[in-house]
């Protein structure tokens, strides 16, 4: 269980790092993915119970694991999925104009 | 039928049509977008009538387990601003756009959602998936334009309003493993019996996350990037709404979730306004060395929200009307000014300060109305942003904040100078013959509407503040709202 914590902690940090310090438009977009999938993660940990049933509550049962971070994880795939959709869309229009990816030639093409 | 339902409703459901049109009969857009402008203007009044006493809405009758919408002053307040905004951008739009004309009607709409959803719902990972909404809409309407700057600044614009909303989830997933619930009221009752230091962590996350996409010094660099080279109507709603909501939202997790006293403990108000203070200087100083007309007004944009911030932070009664005001009348003079550059843009296609040479001559009440509406956002009697601003330094100086009140008067000093210099500009006689191709009435008139306002709320501030004036007891007792929606 605080294993699972730790695998949060550490996506966090990847992304962060990976935002922070790669010059390549796409490896930073690499990096909001893992950022995006570590919330992710933390949200399934949230309601995660050990021995927990399905919450569907038809049948007997003893634990029932809490079904709204579940939602809450799906709504939050597809803020992720549509958000990096629009970024790589913005960074192909990128490449197409500059014919580069590196931040740092395209601050010199600007000039 | 509840009408608040449908303003969120309304919108999505037109951009759903105009998407429709676009392959089947084009020439029904201008009718379409303006008469959806005017239903929702009539819904918004509506439900501006009814605000008060505030109102809950059981969406799909789920009670307290579903996500509620609720109407109470605050929201009230920002019912108003669309209401004001709305219609005439989009008259103004039907006009001025030119290539992409429904891509642009659509993410209009789809923004208004957004933020009438954020302005409306009472849940706080709904209040995400809104922002989100408005937020992703407005990064696409950035990058409409198609040129290489607004392309850029739509790629920092979507990293830094991203990176925002991430902290934004990260603590709305962390209140909800530590109180069990998404429903705001719940979530601050059960506040009370969490430890100081989870209580400031957890405040820290919200107040990071909201304040990129508010754009407080240092993290304002996407701001003016952004609407230096975007279709300029937009820049209406974007300085007006959009910055605003992330203010709404800010300011109702602030004070419904933790409480204001929570935050008079952990020295949140200080915080508050001592950053409002570095950011109009600094922003205020940057203005000054812009060249571009759109970048100039996007610095003061950065600054004006930097007041509203204080007025909010200062944590009173008076502060907390004042900054409400300036909120309002901010939204109102800048729509003014972007709507006059973007006739200036459409006449003669101006981009720099130096382009708008001699343009007083030629058009004399639009030069006019802006003139007045840079002269009441630097804040001089008789016009609204005066009032606003003096009711700003009255209340920091009331409570305690008297180096904010002089930061302010100093302030007004520096918006004066480059405010100047481009009226100066304006009203320099230029030999050059200037090609110009005449605005219609349907450019005019919204923004002779916004520009009168200006003035008449100026000379009659009691029309919007008899609605502010219910925001403080609202909002500085969050037993009231955990009242109204758990008990009503």
């Amino acid at each position: 269980m605080e294993l699972a914590y730790v695998v949060v902690i550490i996506l966090l940090s990847l992304g962060m790092y990976t935002i922070i310090t790669k010059k390549n438009l796409i490896k930073i977009v690499m990096g909001f993915t893992i950022l995006e999938s570590s919330l992710i993660l933390l949200l399934i940990l949230v309601s995660y119970k050990p021995g927990g049933a399905a919450p569907i509550l038809d049948k007997p049962y003893e634990i029932v694991v809490d079904p709204i971070p579940q939602a809450l994880a799906l709504t939050a795939i597809v803020i992720g999925a549509s958000v990096t959709a629009v970024m790589l869309a913005v960074v192909i229009k990128i490449y197409k104009r500059y014919g580069t990816l590196n931040v740092d030639e395209l601050r010199k093409l600007r000039g | 039928m509840e009408a608040a339902v449908w303003l969120i409703i309304l919108p999505l459901l037109t951009a759903f049509f105009i998407g429709i049109s676009k392959l089947y009969f084009k020439k029904i857009l201008a009718p379409l977008v303006t008469g959806s402008a005017i239903i929702y203007l009539y819904l918004l009044i509506l439900v501006i009538n009814h605000s008060y006493p505030p109102k809950v809405y059981n969406v799909g009758a789920w009670g307290l387990m579903g996500i509620n919408l609720m109407v109470d002053p605050f929201s009230a307040m920002f019912l108003l601003m669309i209401a004001i905004l709305f219609l005439p951008v989009i008259i103004f739009s039907v006009k001025y756009i030119k290539s992409h004309k429904h891509k642009y009607f659509i993410f209009t709409y789809l923004m208004t959602a957004g933020i009438a959803g954020m302005v409306l719902t009472a849940d706080l990972f709904n209040l995400y998936v809104f922002l989100e909404v408005s937020s992703l809409s407005s990064c696409a309407l950035v990058a409409l334009k198609n040129t290489n700057k607004g392309i850029e600044g739509t790629f920092k614009y979507l990293i830094m309003s991203t990176l925002g909303s991430f902290f934004i989830l990260l603590a709305t997933i962390l209140t909800y493993s530590l109180t069990g619930t998404l429903n705001m009221a719940e979530i601050s009752l059960e506040f009370k019996d969490i430890p100081f230091q989870i209580k400031s962590t957890l405040m820290s996350f919200f107040v990071f996350g909201y304040v990129i996409k508010i754009g407080l010094i240092p993290l304002h660099a996407w701001i003016p990037d952004t609407y230096e080279d975007s279709p300029i109507p937009y820049n209406v709603l974007s300085s007006g709404l959009v910055m605003k909501s992330a203010v709404y939202a800010l300011i109702k997790v602030l004070y419904i979730i933790f409480g204001i006293d929570f935050l008079d403990q952990s020295g949140m108000l200080h915080i508050g306004v001592f950053w409002g203070v570095i950011t109009f200087i600094v922003a205020h100083l940057l203005a000054y060395q812009q060249s571009n007309l759109s970048r100039l007004l996007a610095y003061s944009s950065v600054a004006q929200i930097a007041y509203i911030t204080i007025g909010l932070f200062v944590g009173t009664e008076g502060g907390l009307i004042a900054g409400n005001f300036h909120i309002l009348n901010h939204a109102i003079m800048k729509g003014t000014l972007f709507l006059v550059t973007a006739i200036f843009y459409y006449s003669l296609s101006a981009v720099k300060i130096e382009d708008i040479k001699g343009l007083g001559y030629k058009f004399p009440i639009l030069s006019f109305i802006f003139v007045v509406a840079s002269l009441a956002i630097v804040g001089l009697p008789p016009f609204n942003g005066f009032i606003s601003k003096w009711l700003i330094v009255e209340a920091a100086i009331e409570s305690g904040f008297v180096y904010a009140g002089f930061f302010i008067l100093v302030g007004t000093f520096l918006s004066l100078t480059y405010y100047l210099k481009v009226i100066v500009t304006l009203y320099t006689k230029t030999e050059k013959e200037l090609l110009i191709v005449k605005p219609t009435l349907s450019l005019r008139l919204p923004t002779i509407f916004l520009g009168s306002l200006c003035i008449l709320f100026g000379i009659v501030p009691s029309i919007p503040l008899s609605l502010i004036n219910k925001i403080p007891k609202f909002l500085l007792d969050n037993g009231e709202y955990i009242r109204i929606l758990l008990g009503g």
